[in-house]
């Protein structure tokens, strides 16, 4: 709005700091990036030490990191973006950076593809993961899959075989039921609720040769689609099978109140860089394996997921430090095999997740060897989502599923209801 | 007639209830002190016991116990938690003097005072109690950053010596409109301005509002994470509830036995708070009493 | 005792000398002076830092503003939305109303009674009063989600307790016919706010109204309704515009309960909550200033209609 008397001030005070420091040549070379993500401070120091190392080997670059919980972590985002004050070298996730990108937030990172920016050896998934509309947006800081989180205590003391990449919709039904009948800790249930998880649904789509969105933005299933769904879930439900619509509407986010930590359920959807963060969480011993498949021959439906990104800020005027920094981040071998680890999920490039795969940790190994080894699971990477998406992804089939659940609508009803209305929330302007 | 000669109210003390009656409701106090004691207990409990024990039982009895949730919780942020106790100490303090002035004066005006369009103002006044803040935040926002005041207190601080909480003014007002008319117009008679009226008579006769508007502004203060949040960046600058808030990331793997902790050393300070200045909201009104 | 409207005309004279004839100016100087200084700093803060971004937040609500970029001006479009095509707002209304219905005469009556009974002079009042306050203090905390879970799930505390007497109850807290209640009774345990505000207003009644109501032979309950509640009416009045306005605007416990989900199934989706999503986690902030500025309408409303009856039943003593 008023951003051209602001960058007129700024300029001029760029002019004024430049004159007093004549003096100081070094001074009017310095560049000082701000950088915001969101995390713990377990991430915040993994990232300080590698700003550290950036600055050392690029004097006169100076970088200032701030983090945030999650959910304070976008409206503070966005208040700083839309006042003008938008940090240089900003994390993003999958659903905001379509948000972001298309609204001209972040900057497209192609001019600096070469150049300040290395990605010769990292992978092309993550670099498509990272593009909107052709552009590329996001740097991919990990390379990551949704997964079933298993707690392999529960399923010894039932004796029901743990699942494995094989694990089929039917075995699912079966574990189930064998559980049921083993009645251990209080009636723990095999599984959560899957119906109200986007990503289950959009890996049960996949593998039927659908998809949630199409390239061009608009369903890519139909109510027929949808019904089936809700229907399998509330089958389940209504014999008693998987954790009560009660239980299951306890979950409104955060790990701590997932199915698996609450003790309800001995297996939760997540995704596969969460395993260290669950197991904080728990004493008993846990694992992760693939969502199920539809069928024996269910294939595709997984994908190596960019956990998340760095992008540019498009307000930024160091834009091509950033590019560099963003570059060390991901290529810089000592960086990530002495403090960035997979803390954020597995290295895109090849040549630093071949020098850290030995120095990691069991359960990051286990990770690592779940994404290598999905075999015929792996699809190919979605389109990124439509604007607007976020609505349907975080509430719409959330709110579906609980009325299926809570017996409001059924099955039949509520799966043209819900496409109906993610129709018109897709359509919908600003 | 001077204020001191004003009645004080003194607390009704009862005479001559029985010893039984005198047990029921101490019974009953106690029976309520437990329902609202019970979350500090459990977030002791949780402060205390083994992580992974937080989520999983309902039993508020720890299976072992360990105190190194608070040294862990203390230092758990990039800066120590020191630091914020001393910013919320010094952010708090300084809203709660801008609040009285401000508010005080404010009040009186609305109070007592005759002016031209009086009714107008105090409906804008109540009117800015209304606008949900969560559309002002990013208007507000450009404003202080134009003003250079993002990362600092400023924003947090300087607001308060505006008199924008309306939430004060009114309970000011309703206050000041409870004290007898007499004094006023007598002080007037004996010569003092409309300042030494507020000053001399409206302010000493308003202990415990002025206790109770001092005491809330301490808590809304310390407890308020959204002002920190959009205006603090640098985290030596952070408030301890918002330094809480960086504790627990739903993404990803977080020390919640250290929150917990920190979050019962962080009510310390307001309980403190509360605990002492409550007492001007009895006393203060007795201690130069004359009877009437 | 006698009722005074707000502004009525026995307010105080700003000066004991009679004015002299003078220009206009002067003359409204002379009578308003005094008004107008004391309000200075009211007026620095109200022109320098809240009209402006109340008024840019209004043209906002006619925009398509979305935070990110510059917004355009799409006239009533959101207006008429919200009117007519939006389920979320007519469920956000009925949320927000059926809990400031319920929600705030709770919360008073609970205070006062509170108030009343330490205002007594019983050993260790101070304690009592701390303790009472403290679930207050807590405000946003992350530990209140977490406990209130604890005590409202299905396996909580409450159902242990229901257990006792044969009882199986749901899970209170997710169970959409049930959760907004659990929310309710969040609101009326952190009653703190008014409780104070209370014993400050019961401090304020001259004592020797009692002795003299004592020695007409009133009893304590007549005592109650005729020196008490008609002198607390002024803190009774403040206390209920004060709690009624926060209702409308609750945000802090929907949203720590809820995650700022506003499950299940929208149950607890309270107005502000609603306009929070819709701003920062949808990107439609124009919508969301009109909702704003919706919500501010309907609280004017009511606020004004409890102005106006106020002079029939609150009491100055002026």
């Amino acid at each position: 709005m008023r951003s051209n008397r602001r960058q007129f001030l700024l300029g001029s005070a760029a002019v004024l700091a430049a004159g007093a420091s004549g003096f100081r040549p070094a001074f009017a070379a310095d560049a000082n990036l701000r950088q915001i993500f969101w995390g713990s401070q377990e991430r915040a120091n993994r990232t300080y030490k590698t700003n550290d190392l950036f600055t050392a080997a690029n004097p006169g670059t100076k970088i200032t990191g701030e983090f945030y919980a999650w959910n304070d972590y976008w409206p503070k985002l966005a208040t700083e973006t839309a006042g003008g004050n938008a940090p240089d070298i900003i994390q993003m996730d999958y659903r905001y950076i379509v948000e972001y990108a298309t609204r001209q937030a972040i900057a497209p990172l192609d001019e600096f593809v070469g150049k300040e920016l290395d990605l010769h050896d990292f992978d092309q998934d993550q670099i498509e993961g990272g593009k909107v509309n052709g552009k590329l947006y996001g740097i991919s800081l990990g390379a990551n899959s949704v997964a079933s989180i298993v707690n392999t205590a529960a399923f010894k003391e039932a004796g029901v075989p743990v699942p494995d990449n094989n694990f089929t919709y039917d075995d699912l039904r079966a574990a189930c039921e064998a559980f049921k009948k083993a009645n251990i800790r209080g009636g723990m249930k095999a599984f959560q609720d899957g119906s109200g998880v986007e990503p289950l649904l959009e890996n049960w789509l996949r593998q039927r040769g659908k998809a949630l969105y199409t390239a061009d933005g608009k369903l890519g299933f139909d109510a027929k689609d949808a019904t089936e769904w809700f229907k399998l879930w509330n089958d389940l439900r209504n014999d008693g099978l998987i954790v009560s619509a009660d239980d299951q509407a306890l979950d409104t986010g955060p790990l701590d109140q997932t199915m698996v930590i609450q003790g309800k359920a001995a297996v939760t959807f997540a995704n596969s860089n969460q395993l260290v963060a669950f197991q904080a969480l728990t004493k008993d011993p846990l694992t992760i394996t693939a969502f199920p498949r539809v069928g024996k021959d269910g294939k595709g439906g997984h994908y190596r997921k960019p956990s998340m990104f760095w992008s540019v800020a498009q307000q930024s005027k160091l834009q091509s430090d950033a590019a560099k920094y963003l570059s060390f981040f991901i290529n810089d071998v000592n960086a990530n095999k002495t403090v960035l680890g997979v803390e954020r999920g597995i290295p895109a490039a090849a040549s630093v997740r071949n020098a850290i795969a030995p120095t990691l940790s069991p359960q990051d190994q286990v990770a690592l060897h779940f994404v290598a080894n999905l075999g015929d699971l792996l699809g190919p990477i979605p389109p990124p989502p439509p604007s607007n998406a976020g609505e349907i992804d975080i509430d719409l089939i959330l709110k579906t599923s609980q009325q299926v659940a809570f017996g409001q609508q059924s099955p039949e009803d509520a799966g043209p209801a819900f496409v109906q209305q993610a129709t018109d929330i897709l359509s919908r302007k600003g | 007639m001077t204020s001191e000669a004003i009645a004080r109210p003194r607390p009704p003390r009862s005479k001559g209830r029985s010893p039984v009656a005198s047990v029921i409701i101490h019974a009953l106090l106690i029976i309520a002190s437990i329902a609202m004691l019970y979350p500090l207990l459990w977030m002791l409990a949780a402060a205390l016991r083994p992580q992974q024990e937080i989520f999983s039982t309902t039993s508020i009895i720890p299976s072992s116990i360990s105190f190194e949730a608070f040294g862990r919780g203390w230092n758990g942020l990039q800066v120590s938690f020191g630091t914020f106790f001393t910013n919320s100490i010094i952010i708090s303090v300084l809203c709660v003097i801008g609040n009285l002035a401000a508010c005080s004066l404010t009040a009186f005006a609305f109070a007592r005072l005759k002016f031209w369009g009086k009714n107008f103002w105090f409906a804008l006044m109540l009117g800015t109690l209304m606008l949900p803040y969560q559309v002002t935040l990013i208007p507000q926002y450009v404003l202080f950053k134009d003003l250079g005041w993002v990362n600092t207190f400023l924003p947090l601080v300087v607001p308060k010596y505006l008199a924008v909480d309306s939430f004060f003014i009114f309970l000011m007002v309703q206050f000041f409109r409870g004290i007898p008319r007499e004094l006023d117009e007598a002080a007037m008679i004996d010569g003092c301005s409309t300042f030494q009226i507020y000053y001399k008579i409206m302010l000493p006769l308003s202990v415990p509002v002025l206790t109770t508007a001092g005491i809330f502004t301490f808590i809304f203060t310390w407890d308020d994470f959204f002002g920190p949040l959009i205006y603090l960046n640098d985290m030596k600058n952070y408030t301890v509830t918002l330094a809480l808030r960086s504790f627990v990331d739903s993404t990803s793997q977080s020390d919640y036995g250290g929150l917990f902790a920190m979050s019962v050393l962080a009510l310390i300070p307001i309980f403190l708070f509360f605990l002492f200045f409550q007492r001007l909201l009895i006393e203060g009104i007795a201690t130069t009493g004359m009877k009437r | 005792m006698t009722v005074r409207p707000l502004g009525a005309d026995s307010d105080l004279p700003i000066s004991g000398r009679t004015a002299t004839a003078a220009s206009p100016w002067r003359l409204f100087w002379r009578r308003n002076g005094a008004g107008y200084a004391f309000l200075t700093p009211w007026f620095v803060g109200f022109f320098g830092l809240t009209i402006g971004p109340a008024l840019i937040s209004l043209y906002l609500s006619f925009t398509d503003f979305n935070l990110l970029q510059s917004p355009h001006w799409v006239g009533d479009a959101n207006y008429l939305r919200i009117f007519t095509a939006d389920a979320k707002f007519m469920q956000a209304l009925r949320v927000t109303f059926f809990f400031a219905v319920v929600s705030v005469p709770l919360k008073l009556a609970f205070a006062l009674a509170i108030a009343m009974l330490l205002n007594r002079g019983l050993k260790g009042l101070p304690i009592y009063r701390a303790i009472f306050y403290l679930p207050s203090l807590l405000g946003a905390s992350v530990a209140i989600a977490v406990l209130w879970r604890e005590l409202f799930a299905g396996d909580g505390v409450i159902n242990q307790l229901l257990g006792y007497v044969g009882i199986t109850g749901p899970s209170w807290i997710s169970n959409p016919r049930y959760a907004l209640w659990t929310i309710i009774l969040l609101a009326v345990w952190q009653f703190g706010s008014p409780m104070v505000i209370f014993l400050a207003g019961l401090r304020q009644i001259p004592q020797d109204l009692y002795e003299a109501a004592a020695i007409d032979g009133a009893s304590k309950a007549r005592q109650f309704w005729s020196v008490t509640l008609p002198l607390l009416t002024p803190v009774i009045f403040f206390n209920a515009i004060i709690q009624g306005i926060d209702a409308f605007k609750s945000f802090t416990p929907a949203f720590i309960i809820s995650g700022g989900t506003g499950n299940p199934i929208n149950s607890t989706l309270f107005y502000t909550l609603y306009l929070y999503q819709e701003a920062f986690g949808f990107f439609r902030m124009g919508n969301a200033a009109a909702l704003a500025w919706i919500l501010l309408i309907i609280i004017a409303v009511f606020t004004g209609i409890s102005f106006l009856t106020s002079r029939y039943w609150v009491y100055y003593d002026e």
